[in-house]
């Protein structure tokens, strides 16, 4: 392969190659590379270009911080844009392309953002383009927005699954390096139930990458040993690939486990992203620390890398970064590059160490120049050399790569996410969250913890002593005590006088001379400088940059770093795709069907269904010949009120009320009475909202003298159940009364029309006329000879004689049928939703169009219902307000348009006559419209001021969306059957 | 008079069934439509004192037939079928202290199991389904999902599953969902 | 995301099994309390940042009305109990 993957080392497996392309051309690389380590060891320093200035980037770092190195993944609904490919995991037949480039990333034409970078500083969005004003939308921004961005998503649908998961655990450990290593192995040993999470697709951490020694054991061999112990414990699962993003309430971590990122032969059997919901009883944050960049000119140049990372390349995947490296570092990291690169026969051409009292006990080839600093990095596409100032006197170094070190910064990203606010360390020179809090502990170098064996030492201290408070008591260290031997110097936070820009942060293009006129203009607050410079806003959240540029702010500002502060930190920790957080939600799966124990019998007798909440209800049943839904509509009114129909109202909410006080219970939460219902009666009833509105409506049947049947509407079911639950246990405790919600216990069968009792009475064994069962019977009946028990009350809905048949759900269908069967003879036709609304609004019986939150029962003509006679219901105290017995409420009418081959609409208002169509002049509103077949026209109800006093005036329908005006004229809201001679037939 | 065969339907007699997902796992998961015997809601009159043993006389004896719910709720639950006579005559041994619902109709039992049932039903529930706590026997009301369900753990692999009637067969088509990964076969058997 | 509140029924439950009504500090009052009392009971409410007592429904799971004492800044949940316990009217 090429020169830059060294024969030997690494953690790569030689023997299994994986063929990948990158802009179409193809590459190849081993199982145990990722997409950045390949596309180095395939020579591609420059992988893509920078957000603004299109300048040519390279891989800066070898983890989740990389704000350069962002490639589009896959193709069609598989696209994935913006990813990381240091986080890409290789596989064979990955398709990967740079993005912000045009045509090519060699050739990129919107370099020449380049030049005009003296507009594209700080704050350039608010002040370069301010004029003219409307050049902005057609003329800037377009131009802008093509010549700056980022990746670009798919328009295909993702054709992969998703899903969440629950996990529990008494302790999760976040992060699988020596400190995260260290607690789960001594959770585990203890018995605990311990969740290891790990970003990386192979855990271990630096343990993965340094080559230093603990005690006696290479850092690699004390690894393979630990995940071997960890293995073998029943009680550890670890999880790799897997981003813990989130701390939540209740202890809960989101997190993203990677499932089949890593394949380009999807399973379709298992989901390729996962999002876990962790709920533990304590955590350990061992999510290790970020190495700090340093800022100077030129330090985006491909080849330029930071220490820890070449590092990380260098003996995982055994890639050299060049011929001949620079070391420019503040710190001992380094000196630890240098070493493992001369160890792999590389040669480094020069350690700056910017502090003037580097360490003496270095004893590789590489010349070190203490208190040097890096001014520039020289080059084009790729890195040539360096500018090196040596006290004041600058001196050119050829290098083909540079690795850099400023520190460390802990990574508290998580601990931060539920208020905990980060603090300055001046002894860790960096930023810091409390060590503890609630459920939380954060271990290793995330807690500030330099040395890898103290790391090692302190995860598992904590774990000890955490498990030890959870009753774990035989709880013990699994690592013996280590002092920290790692020393902080202080931070270098830019380099003076350099030539080039010098960024802060790469992803958004952000460099050192924004901060200062940030500064300078007076946007020197760090949440101010954000916004003004957009520095840590990019898809990194400034992983890398927010340090320096706190730095930087700091001493512009000529304060400590404690007193610039940090931004606020919030989930999630690195960008979620939309998949994961959708989940399986998807499809038929993104919200259940409930289904009526009759949706068979509909369905067969040719329903059409209309989606009602979740329930799917028959909205008609067209029959051959029917072209539109009106005809089978009109057909099925007609019908019922000449013969008999059938339907079903199985999805009424149902709830059986037991206990001695259950009649009181109903009188309180009705307005009208309920106390003296008869036992075999049913009693139309009315809810009311504290607030004096009506709530909900439908029937209660007393069945025995402590168990009442109470119907609701669909659509307030749930609702209803909720409010009696709360009536009964917050208000009233002392009450003995219980429900339970019946609902899908019994199909709910209407039988309307004239022929109905005949119809019925052949199913019946009791007698059902209407002597024995009158109007509000309810009863518990007999069918088919015993062969069943059901429940009949006679209540309409439609005006017509009718009953309402209720029947054990898994009979429902064969008691439908017979009713079919035994109705033939007398013209019965099944019925949907659309001809019992035409039906109720020719009857003027309300629903929710009508009961829409805003009435109260005087309102609907209910006034005399409510009884308050009772010393308390629900809604009493507040009916009585002057604004709930106003003369101009809006209150229940019937409209009709004066000639009957006019129209209008549900939702239409009402004007005076001659009024014209404003705010002042509406008298209110259509509730409900049909057409009615018995009448030969539309009809309405309608809320209308002083409603009831207005029948036979004549008025304009006006609505205003489709500029319709129709004359009609407001009358009784009862349009069919006033003196209910069908009802009682 | 009628005469008319009273066909009785299951509520997952449209429900889709087979094998599905994976092909060879050594964790196979079995989804299987129980009997619509009978399910019993059961709720405490006011004041009505320690229930459970009073209960479980109720019950057919089936070692895990009396499931608490909430505080003075149970479901009680068989393959067979009552008769209205079998009914009222538990009722009148609870006589005034509590009372019965019968939901055979309303809730549907469905039995999954498999060595990966807790890695399936974790996809759908936020309960801690480990054995240490969640022992034979137990029971929680809890959502998976979008949908509420009452789980109880019938062996260290096999649970069963109760849901509301109407909603059976959209948790049945999610629970194969979430099973494909270890294979499932589904059968409605009734 | 997520969170958990410890119904004394049922345990830890994820708050999407529970629906939440509102403040808990208020009593019904009498019916004949008169139009102040009513007023303040069903139009007032306070605001506070901190510690709140709010009616929790565990709709989901045991369908217990509860009473959830928790902070309005922090979301700690300082205690759980059944409303039924607490006396909601006046």
């Amino acid at each position: 392969m090429s020169s830059f993957r060294l024969s030997k080392g690494g953690r790569i497996d030689r023997a299994r190659p994986l063929d990948f392309t990158f802009d179409r051309k193809p590459m190849q690389g081993f199982v145990g590379d990722t997409l950045a380590s390949a596309l180095l060891a395939n020579g591609r320093q420059l992988v893509g270009r920078s957000f603004k200035y299109h300048r040519p980037r390279g891989i800066l770092t070898a983890g989740a911080a990389e704000p350069n190195a962002l490639v589009t993944i896959g193709e069609g609904g598989r696209t994935e844009a913006n990813t990381r490919a240091t986080l890409v995991e290789l596989y064979s037949g990955l398709k990967a392309k740079s993005q912000n480039r045009w045509p090519s990333v060699h050739f990129d034409l919107g370099a020449v953002n380049s030049l005009l970078s003296p507009f594209l500083g700080a704050g350039f969005y608010y002040k370069t383009f301010m004029w003219p004003a409307a050049f902005w939308e057609k003329v800037y921004e377009p131009i802008i927005r093509k010549a700056a961005g980022l990746g670009r998503a798919t328009y295909e649908p993702d054709p992969d699954s998703y899903e969440k998961c629950w996990a529990h655990c008494e302790l999760l450990v976040i992060g699988a390096g020596p400190a995260g290593l260290a607690a789960a192995l001594t959770a585990g040993r203890a018995g605990a139930r311990v969740i290891l999470a790990d970003e990386g697709f192979e855990p271990g951490g630096s343990l993965l990458t340094e080559t230093a020694a603990i005690g006696e054991k290479a850092a690699a061999d004390l690894l393979g040993e630990t995940l071997a112990e960890l293995a073998s414990l029943p009680n550890v699962r670890i999880f790799s690939r897997t981003t813990v993003f989130g701390w939540y309430d209740g202890n809960v971590f989101g997190a993203v486990e990677s499932v089949q990122k890593n394949t380009a032969t999807i399973d379709p059997n298992r989901p390729v992203e996962r999002l876990w919901r962790l709920a533990a009883r304590h955590a350990i944050l061992a999510s290790g620390a970020e190495e700090r960049p340093l800022v100077f000119g030129g330090n985006d140049l491909p080849g330029v890398m930071m220490a820890g990372a070449m590092r990380s390349y260098l003996n995982r995947q055994a890639i050299a970064p060049g011929k001949s490296t620079v070391i420019f570092t503040n710190d001992e990291s380094g000196y630890r590059t240098a070493t493992d690169l001369e160890a792999a026969g590389l040669e480094v051409a020069a350690i700056a160490d910017s502090r003037a009292g580097a360490p003496s006990s270095w004893a590789g080839r590489a010349p070190v120049f203490p208190g040097a600093l890096i001014q520039d990095a020289k080059g084009g596409k790729a890195l040539t050399g360096v500018t090196m100032i040596k006290g004041g006197t600058p001196e050119a170094i050829e290098a083909d790569a540079l690795a850099m070190s400023g520190g460390w910064s802990p990574i508290i990203h998580l601990a931060c996410h539920r208020g905990a606010r980060p603090v300055w360390s001046d002894a860790k020179a960096a930023f810091l969250a409390p060590e503890t809090q609630d459920g939380l502990t954060i271990a290793g170098s995330a807690a500030g913890v330099g040395a890898l064996e103290a790391c090692l030492a302190d995860g598992a201290e904590k774990a000890g002593s955490v498990l030890r408070n959870l009753g774990f008591s035989n709880a013990s260290p699994a690592f013996a005590p280590a002092p920290d031997t790692a020393t902080v110097t202080k931070p270098l936070w830019y380099v003076r006088g350099a030539k080039a820009k010098a960024f802060v942060d790469h992803q958004n293009d952000v460099h050192l001379k924004d901060l200062g006129l940030a500064v300078s203009e007076g946007y020197g607050h760090v949440e101010l400088t954000k916004r003004y410079t957009t520095n840590g806003m990019a898809t990194d959240q400034g992983k890398l940059s927010n340090i320096n540029a706190i730095g930087i702010l700091a001493e512009a500002r000529k304060v400590s770093p404690a007193d610039v502060g940090t931004t606020t930190f919030r989930p999630f920790y690195t960008p979620l795709s939309f998949g994961a957080l959708a989940g399986s939600s998807k499809g038929k799966h993104f919200q259940p069907v409930r289904k009526s124990p009759l949706h068979d019998w509909a369905r067969k007798n040719g329903a059409v269904f209309v989606e009602t909440g979740l329930w799917y209800r028959s909205s008609w049943f067209p029959k051959p010949g029917e072209t539109t839904w009106r005809e089978s509509v009109d057909r099925e009114v007609l019908n019922v009120r000449k013969n008999a129909g059938i339907c079903d109202v199985s999805t009424l909410g149902k709830i059986e009320i037991f206990g001695k006080d259950a009649a009181e219970f109903l009188n309180r939460v009705y307005c009208n009475a309920f106390l003296k219902l008869p036992v075999g009666k049913a009693r139309y009833g009315l809810m009311l909202r504290e607030d004096g509105m009506i709530y909900d409506d439908g029937t209660t049947s007393r069945l025995s003298d402590n168990h009442f049947f109470m119907t609701t509407t669909t659509a307030y079911a749930a609702g209803v159940m909720n409010h009696l639950e709360f009536c009964a246990q917050a208000l009233w405790p002392e009450l003995d009364v219980q429900f339970a919600s019946s609902t899908d216990q019994w199909a709910q069968i209407a039988v309307a029309g004239p022929k109905s009792r005949t119809i019925l009475q052949t199913l019946v064994d009791e007698d059902i006329s209407d002597a024995a069962f009158p109007f509000l019977g309810a009863r518990q009946v007999s069918l088919f000879g015993g062969k069943l028990t059901g429940r009949l009350f006679r209540i309409s809905f439609s005006g017509e004689l009718a009953y309402e048949l209720a029947v054990p759900a898994g009979y429902g269908e064969a008691v439908a049928d017979a009713i079919m069967q035994a109705g033939g003879p007398h013209g019965i036709c099944p019925y949907g939703v659309e001809a019992l609304g035409v039906m109720r609004i020719e009857k003027g019986h309300v629903t929710h169009s009508e009961i829409n939150g805003t009435v109260t029962p005087a309102d609907l003509g209910f006034a005399k219902m409510v009884s308050m006679a009772k010393p308390d219901f629900i809604g009493r105290a507040m009916l009585s307000r002057d604004g709930m017995v106003a003369q101009d409420r809006l209150s229940l009418v019937g409209v009709k348009p004066l000639d009957p081959v006019t129209t209008f609409r549900t939702g239409s208002h009402i004007l005076s006559e001659a009024a014209a169509p404003s705010l002042e002049n509406d008298q209110g509103y259509v509730t409900s419209s049909c057409y009615s077949p018995n009448l030969g026209s539309t009809i309405g109800l309608a809320l209308v001021k002083h409603g009831p006093k207005r029948h036979g005036e004549q008025v304009t329908v006006w609505n205003d969306l489709k500029n319709e005006y129709t004359k009609a004229v407001l009358c009784s809201p009862v349009f069919f059957d006033p003196e209910n001679e069908k009802l009682h037939g | 008079m009628v005469d008319f065969a009273l066909l009785h339907r299951s509520a997952l007699a449209g429900a889709k069934t087979g094998s599905f997902g994976a092909v060879s796992t050594g964790s196979r998961i079995a989804l299987t439509a129980l009997p619509e015997g009978h399910v019993l809601h059961v709720l405490a009159a006011h004041g009505s004192g320690a229930l459970q043993s009073l209960v479980a006389q109720i019950g057919d004896g089936g070692p895990y037939a009396v499931r608490a719910y909430g505080p003075g709720q149970w479901f009680v639950v068989g393959d067979a079928a009552l008769s209205a006579a079998d009914l009222s005559g538990k009722a009148a041994l609870l006589a005034s202290r509590a009372s019965i619902a019968d939901q055979s109709h309303g809730r549907v039992r469905i039995a999954i199991s498999g060595a990966s049932v807790e890695a399936v039903l974790a996809k759908g529930t936020a309960v801690d389904l480990d054995q240490a706590s969640f022992t034979i026997g137990h029971s929680a009301m809890t959502l998976i999902g979008h949908i509420s369900a009452l789980i109880t753990r019938t062996g260290t692999d096999s649970f069963e599953v109760m849901v509301l009637r109407g909603f059976a067969e959209s948790l049945w088509d999610d629970l194969i969902q979430m099973s494909l990964e270890f294979g499932v076969d589904a059968s409605t058997a009734d | 995301m997520a969170s958990l509140i410890a119904c004394p029924h049922c345990g830890p439950r994820p708050k999407e099994e529970f629906t939440v009504k509102g403040d808990a500090a208020i009593a019904r009052p009498a019916a004949d309390a008169g139009e102040d009392a009513w007023y303040a009971y069903v139009y007032l409410r306070d605001n506070p940042r901190g510690r709140h007592k709010e009616y929790w429904h565990h709709t989901s799971g045991c369908r217990r009305w509860l009473v959830v004492e928790r902070d309005t800044l922090t979301h700690v949940v300082y205690s759980v109990s059944d409303a039924s316990t607490q006396g909601g009217t006046a």
